[in-house]
């Protein structure tokens, strides 16, 4: 029988750092055994737990996409015993995995559509995962706009990467932050009222938001008052995860589990779970 | 099925046949209180009480057990395989409590087949159990398992159902399992229609025992709309979220991970956690959905009553009452069921 309990070991085959004050991170991890890196099929908005021997685990939204190449990027939010531990690993080191855990955004669902993206900090992992998916097969799906909203500038995640999206004619790219600095051009205001003033049509558009509860909570209601049907809004929730598999009891909202009932789930399911956010 | 007897003086004879396969784990006292231990002869057994301290679950999802080891030459995973565990003197409340406890560790929910996540550490063990129920003569004052379709007599989840008749003990085969070693057992003999006669009687006088049936029907729905309800302030109010129910409680299974060791070297034990504590969901962050009191005594009670009947069709209790027991500020779960379903909604 096999075990979800034993972690994959995972070799770090790059790091990067996002932020000035070097508290969020980046890390490509690729197999150390190759049976097992063909073994793992995972569409963008799974995630997985990173396990750090004789510290524990934490769960973490895969940022990669699958079509992008061997290896799976994290990006680690250094705030707690793992995530400290985590950001100690060098290049080379080894460091366990379970996964992919979840389900995932409805990438088969959005062919032919446009779609509407909307992020929060550091939360744009999964969302990262998905835009590049759907920029590598293009032609796939109609327009793209994505609304990316950090508290301030350093806070962006992927900052070199958005900067060549923002290049791009076939991605609408909005980036607001909460408060204007100075030598900021885009957007300044939250999330939900961004939203509110790019107005995306709802038109054969899918709608998909990750970010803090707080800005789920209050992005929801913009975009059903734009006309998305509860059936075009996905969104990906969080909870503590330990096990992963639906046995440990801890992440559950109402009946369902966020770890194997989702973590992405469409308004739709939602609207019957008490205290979603 | 065909009912055998087992006289009390054979009874050390009948344990030493099933030793020969099995290791056998009965109530016996460990600091005062019962709970299922290890036992190699009859003299360590006492099921005086009919609900032990401790419930069964142990026996297949231990307070604290070894997922794996690691050291710098890798993981190894612990040994899921054991020798087979035939247990005797389980009451209904308990056996039946397994097979709820089964459809979480055994299975998984609603998923595709590629993602049915199976416990092999709890697995191993309880598909190669054998399970010797015991009929409750005397039920507790605390016992309401009559509520949930159990009753003292009820063989749920057993093997073999074992009823204690004073000089000797009858067993009827429940499984297919319980026939077969029945079959092989040379210490039991067959039994006369008074023994049957016997049998019935106890059950009867049982079941007179037990509680007033409450009718259960609305209660699903009465939860769904009592959610924002201040209700769960009134019965969380004297809660001091210790936890004794959930660690006492045959179906609760909720459990943590954690890392034991140093140097490089060590384990992954888990552990039985508990939805009282606020730590349970704390995220990093520092954000907790369910920081509150009233959060976690309702999660507890909607979990049992409501989530898990939606996933499953089945109420996540059986009725044992150690949870009534064991309170130390008698929160007593019989009353919070009886406050829910007569609940005048107040909020919206």
């Amino acid at each position: 029988m096999s075990n979800s309990y034993i972690p994959l070991q995972m070799k770090v085959s790059r790091i990067g750092t996002e932020d000035p004050a070097r508290t969020l991170r980046t890390y490509d991890l690729t197999f150390v055994n190759e049976s097992e890196k063909e073994a793992f099929k995972y569409l963008p908005g799974q995630f997985c737990e990173l396990s750090i021997l004789g510290k524990g685990e934490s769960p973490f939204g895969i940022a990669s996409s699958p079509t992008e190449g061997d290896y799976l990027r994290f990006t680690v939010n250094r705030t707690g015993s793992v995530t400290n531990d985590i950001h100690y690993l060098r290049n080379g080191d080894i460091i366990g995995m379970r996964g992919p855990l979840g389900n995932w955004y409805p990438v088969d669902d959005l062919k032919g559509m446009n779609v509407l993206i909307i992020g929060g900090g550091f939360a744009f992992t999964t969302l990262r995962s998905l835009l590049i998916y759907l920029l590598d097969s293009r032609d796939d799906y109609k327009d793209i706009t994505v609304i990316y909203g950090a508290r301030n500038p350093d806070l962006f995640i992927y900052k070199d990467e958005i900067a060549i999206w923002k290049q791009r004619d076939d991605v609408q790219f909005h980036l607001t932050i909460d408060k204007p600095v100075d030598g900021w051009n885009d957007k300044t205001g939250f999330v939900p009222t961004v939203t509110q003033e790019v107005a995306p049509s709802p038109e054969n558009t899918m709608a998909i938001v990750c970010g803090p509860p707080i800005m789920i909570k209050y992005t929801l209601p913009v975009l059903t008052e734009l006309g998305f049907p509860d059936e075009r809004i996905y969104t990906s929730l969080e909870r503590r995860m330990k096990c992963g598999i639906g046995k440990c009891g801890r992440c559950n909202i109402g009946s369902k589990y966020i770890c194997i009932d989702g973590p992405v789930f469409s308004m739709a399911e939602l609207k019957n779970i008490p205290e979603m956010v | 099925m065909k009912m055998v007897r087992l006289d009390k003086q054979k009874f050390d004879d009948f344990i030493r046949e099933l030793s020969a396969e099995y290791s056998i784990f009965a109530p016996g006292i460990v600091g005062g209180k019962t709970e299922f231990i290890p036992i190699e002869s009859g003299e360590q057994i006492d099921t005086a009480r009919q609900v032990t301290d401790m419930s069964a679950k142990g026996i297949f999802f231990p307070p604290s057990e070894v997922l794996f080891e690691y050291d710098k030459d890798g993981i190894r995973a612990a040994e899921t395989s054991v020798r087979p565990i035939a247990v005797w003197g389980m009451r209904n409340c308990d056996s039946r409590s397994l097979i709820m406890l089964d459809r979480v560790f055994g299975s998984a929910m609603q998923m595709p087949d590629d993602k049915k996540f199976q416990d092999p550490y709890w697995k191993e063990k309880y598909d190669n159990s054998l399970i010797f129920g015991l009929a409750c003569n005397e039920p507790l004052s605390t016992c309401f398992c009559n509520w949930f379709g159990g009753g003292p007599h009820n063989t749920d989840g057993m093997d073999v159902s074992v009823i204690d008749a004073g000089d000797f003990f009858l067993f009827e085969p429940v499984s297919d399992k319980g026939s077969d070693i029945i079959g092989k057992l040379s210490s039991v003999t067959d039994t006369s229609e008074e023994d049957k006669a016997m049998a019935e009687k106890l059950a009867s006088n049982a079941e007179s025992m037990m509680p007033p049936l409450l009718d259960l029907s609305d209660l699903g729905e009465r939860l769904s709309v009592l959610f924002d309800e201040h209700i769960w302030d009134e019965i969380s109010a004297k809660c001091i979220n210790c936890g004794a129910c959930t660690f006492s409680c045959p179906t609760c299974h909720c459990f943590d991970m954690q890392d034991e060791g140093r140097d490089g070297k060590g384990k992954r034990v888990r552990i039985w956690d508990s939805c009282m504590f606020p730590i349970f969901t704390m995220e990093a962050s520092g954000h907790n959905p369910r920081a509150l009191s009233r959060e976690r005594v309702r999660q507890r009670v909607m979990h049992k009553y409501s989530y898990y009947p939606e996933n499953y069709g089945e109420i996540l209790c059986t009725g044992c009452g150690r949870c009534v027991m064991v309170c130390p500020v008698n929160l007593d779960i019989r009353e919070v069921l009886r406050k829910i379903l007569t609940y005048k909604e107040q909020v919206r």
